[in-house]
């Protein structure tokens, strides 16, 4: 993988700042059915539709914006996690992580097409809202699985 | 694709930590490579046999089903 797709080794540890946290909140918010945690902002919306009433184009809004900071902070804690280099980052870990994402993104959208299968009406949007982070998981976890069991064999 | 290097190392009394670090490669890379689970790049081969003093195709070799 080209160096210059990946940031340096010290985004990790921020990464795992970020992510930490918003994954605990963000569980928080699922648990507590996205219950408002009474954040309401003033925000500039390309699109905005309501349950009721119609769509509107370029419009200012107030509303809950906690889950737009939770999914951004575990987006970017995410991909800090994921795209930063090892600390010695060199041809046969950039294999693992390229392999580890071709496998996240095959598990995933199999995943996907079992949520389309088996999941409908309103239920579906649940499988919408883990789909958009579910590519980031399952790589994180599968290429450090793999680092990990390459790290502990020595023989 | 089989290898020697962990016989060469042995000679050489290197631990796969020092071997890495001659080639500029994580620990995990040699340790793949010694269970057969990575093939280098050649300028990897290279640089492993350079350190070793001997030719790649000494310490690098073809199997049947390559």
């Amino acid at each position: 993988m080209s160096d210059k797709l990946l940031l340096p080794n010290a985004y990790k540890p921020i990464g795992w700042g970020l992510l930490i946290p918003a994954t605990i909140v963000g569980l928080m918010l699922i648990l507590s059915d996205f219950d408002e945690l009474g954040l309401k902002m003033k925000v500039f919306a390309i699109f905005n539709n309501e349950l009721t009433g119609p769509g509107r184009w370029f419009s200012v809004i107030k509303t809950d914006i906690v889950n737009t900071i939770v999914g951004i902070l575990f987006i970017v804690g995410a991909m800090f996690v994921g795209f930063s280099k090892e600390k010695k980052e060199d041809e046969f870990i950039s294999k693992i992580r390229l392999k580890s994402l071709l496998w996240a993104v095959w598990v995933n959208y199999v995943l996907l097409i079992l949520g389309f299968l088996l999941v409908y009406n309103m239920a579906f949007l649940n499988v919408m809202m883990y789909n958009m982070f579910t590519v980031l998981i399952i790589f994180i976890t599968r290429f450090n699985y793999i680092l990990y069991k390459n790290n502990k064999t020595e023989s | 694709m089989k290898n020697t290097i962990k016989v060469e190392r042995a000679i050489k009394n290197l631990t796969q930590e020092e071997l890495a670090n001659k080639v500029s490669v994580s620990r995990q890379t040699i340790n793949a490579m010694e269970a057969n689970k990575y093939v280098p790049s050649t300028v990897l081969a290279l640089k492993i046999a350079r350190v070793f003093n001997k030719h790649a195709e000494e310490i690098f070799l073809l199997e049947e089903n390559d």
